[in-house]
């Protein structure tokens, strides 16, 4: 066992598990959607794509490139709500579905992200 | 480019984490705090807010207290913030500057840089191993000659005197170890416009190892090198090596060419010397009986040769048995009593070439003293003693860089003029002394540029498409003036091959086939005329026939009609 693999790992798959816990919910209600968890979401985030930084592979850029993609939307996601939510106490719905959709495009990221993990770990078969 | 990336990346994985890490625990802290707003009602900061606050506050700008006065509990907090979320802020700037400082980063950066430059060359370029004496006077050389050059040397200080000399063309340079493979490749050993490697290092070793890595890698990339060790010299000559530098056996054969054919030697110093030097007065050494001192690597070649040249040579030795001799007298030569025991005051000339330059100078002054007729030939090995040879002004001083520099530019100027030179070595005298009051009359008495050109498609257009009209030229029409087709250009043609038969001087009349080389000697202004010559049609034509063709389609076709009409035109 390699305690950096499990830091490794656990990142990714926290970094999926928390944008998943954002998303999930009906898409236009504010109450399914807290913002600690996006800021969970994105501190987690930003943590697994500087683990992944400086690995030479294939594999490893891959890795990188997806987590890149989930930080710009969940960033995105966070702008997005940070500058609507000066304009007024409540947030439209139709604000809080493009919220919560880019955050559906960043947990797909982060899920492709598991997946490189999972092949990367059987193809070592060790 | 990507390695230091990576390379950045990797070492900035702590200090970001660290820095993430800490801003996530001030905002969160900050949502989490309560305060009041303006009129006094509870209020707690948004994410948005708690997270511009930290961003002024992290990187020590400082804004204030927004958009409201802050509570006991907030302000708590950010005590507790600045110190967390500013000391990750240093430690994350301090791992960055750290990181530009650190010696790897840094020579990645300048390996990187430098083969950036080698393969941003788009003209032909020489790779020189080794920026010593010798390598300087190349580079130098080659340099004035137009010629671009790639330089290695191990040891720093000689790159940074690079860096500060004052080339034309700029020199990509890199201070690493020739015998590392990768360097080489670095350097362009492989990159299509590379002409040829020069080894010249004072480490006979690495000089082997750049023979070996570019043989097996390029074999077709001629590699010459200095060898001062015959092991050596035949280990890099079996790696297929085109030519090894021994500088003691060539100064040997120059000393025999000076003897028996000045006039060789002097058209070989001549044709490879940096243009616009001026020529420099042979000596010319007499026949008779010699003194050498010190018969080593030097010695032993300039007894081989002069004993070739039939002449009477004493050896003085002070270490026989080391070097060696068999029939010698033993003594360092700087004593009189040695030196009279040797015959000094019947010799006629004198060879000081032990590998210490104040024995060598201490030797030819006790024997000016005995005999001030003496001719001095006199072995320099340390180029801040120059000065002191200057001053003492020997009949010939030999200094190895120059030798090497002189025959190294024989190769890299034109594969042409090594093979010209070899055919002159086996020309008489009278023929170099009718070349060279040709050369003098030509170009006056300064060093010409000497260059090659073959009649190909792509550097002699015009006369390749003359000669595919079935129109033949002789050599004799690309000597003129395209100014003036009565004057010629300052330039002889010294060598003309065809196929593999070259053709020593060929005469005016010679006729030019296609594939033709020609080998050219003159003057920096011929060499810049001749291009135009060999490429426009319409001056090559004024230049044969002294008629200026028209250049558009229609005045073409306007002289030809007058043309008609004037051989129409009945006589009287």
């Amino acid at each position: 066992m390699n305690l950096e693999k499990v830091v490794f790992g656990f990142f990714i798959v926290l970094a999926m598990t928390l944008n998943f816990g954002f998303f999930i919910g009906d898409m236009a209600d504010p109450e399914f959607h807290h913002p600690y968890e996006l800021f969970a979401a994105i501190v987690v985030n930003l943590i697994a794509t500087v683990l992944k930084f400086g690995d030479r592979t294939q594999i490893g850029a891959i890795h990188l490139s997806t987590s890149l993609v989930a930080d710009l939307q969940l960033i995105t996601a966070a702008v997005v709500w940070a500058a609507v939510s000066g304009m007024g106490p409540e947030v439209p719905p139709s604000v809080m579905v493009s919220i919560v959709s880019l955050s559906g495009g960043a947990f797909l990221a982060n899920v492709t992200s598991v997946v490189l993990l999972i092949i990367e770990t059987i193809m070592l078969r060790r | 480019m990507n390695s230091i990336l990576f390379l950045v990346l990797r070492r900035m994985r702590a200090p970001l984490i660290t820095l993430i890490i800490s801003y996530a625990i001030a905002v969160l802290g900050f949502t989490l705090m309560p305060g009041t707003d303006g009129a006094g009602k509870p209020w707690q900061m948004s994410l948005f807010e708690a997270f511009y606050v930290v961003s002024y506050t992290a990187t020590t700008i400082g804004f204030g207290e927004l958009p409201y006065t802050f509570s006991t509990a907030q302000r708590l907090w950010m005590t507790f913030s600045i110190y967390l979320t500013v000391i990750a802020w240093f430690y994350a700037i301090g791992k960055i500057i750290a990181l530009i400082q650190d010696p790897a980063l840094r020579q990645a950066m300048t390996t990187l840089r430098f083969s950036r430059a080698v393969h941003r060359l788009h003209e032909p370029f020489y790779i020189v191993c080794g920026y010593g004496e010798t390598g300087s006077l190349l580079v130098g050389a080659l340099d004035r000659k137009g010629i671009r050059t790639v330089v290695l040397d191990i040891n720093p200080d000689r790159i940074n005197e690079l860096e500060l000399q004052d080339y034309q063309a700029d020199v990509p340079c890199l201070c690493a170890d020739v015998r590392l493979p990768e360097i080489l490749l670095q350097a362009g050993i492989q990159h299509p416009m590379c002409k040829g490697v020069a080894a010249l290092t004072d480490d006979n070793h690495a000089n082997l190892a750049v023979a070996v890595t570019v043989k097996l890698i390029n074999p077709q990339l001629p590699v010459l090198c200095r060898a001062e060790d015959d092991t050596i010299a035949a280990n890099m000559a079996s790696f297929g090596t085109d030519h090894i530098i021994n500088p003691y056996q060539l100064f040997g054969e120059h000393l025999a060419m000076e003897m028996h054919s000045l006039g060789t030697y002097l058209l070989h110093e001549w044709l490879t010397g940096v243009p616009g030097t001026s020529l420099p007065t042979p000596a010319c050494p007499p026949q008779g009986k010699w003194v050498v001192c010190g018969y080593g690597r030097f010695g032993k070649s300039v007894v081989r040769n002069l004993q070739r040249e039939h002449m009477q040579t004493v050896i003085i030795e002070a270490d026989p048995e080391l070097t060696g001799c068999t029939d010698c007298i033993v003594g360092s030569g700087a004593e009189a009593h040695t030196l009279l025991e040797a015959g000094i005051q019947k010799a006629v000339g004198i060879v000081a070439g032990t590998d210490n330059d104040i024995n060598n100078l201490s030797i030819v002054m006790t024997a000016l003293e005995l005999n001030p007729k003496l001719f001095v030939v006199v072995r320099k090995n340390r180029r801040h003693n120059a000065p002191l040879f200057r001053q003492f002004n020997a009949d010939i001083t030999m200094q190895p860089s120059d030798i090497i520099a002189h025959e190294c530019l024989a190769h890299f100027i034109s594969p042409m003029l090594a093979q010209f030179l070899k055919l002159a070595r086996g020309q008489d005298n009278a023929w170099a002394n009718r070349l060279i009051s040709r050369l003098v009359e030509v170009v006056g008495e300064t060093v010409p540029e000497t260059w090659d050109v073959t009649i190909s498609g792509e550097q002699a257009a015009a006369v390749v498409n003359r000669l595919g009209h079935g129109r033949p030229l002789s050599l004799g029409s690309l000597l003129r003036d395209p100014a003036n087709r009565l004057d010629s250009l300052p330039l002889v043609p010294l060598m003309l091959l065809r196929g593999s038969q070259p053709m020593l001087l060929p005469s005016p009349e010679t006729l030019l086939h296609i594939e033709d080389r020609i080998l050219f000697c003159g003057t920096r202004e011929a060499k810049n005329t001749l291009p135009l010559l060999l490429r426009n049609r319409k001056v090559l034509d004024y230049v044969i026939d002294g008629i200026e063709v028209p250049d558009s389609l229609v005045w073409r076709w306007l002289s030809s009609q007058a043309n008609r009409l004037v051989n129409k035109k009945p006589p009287g």
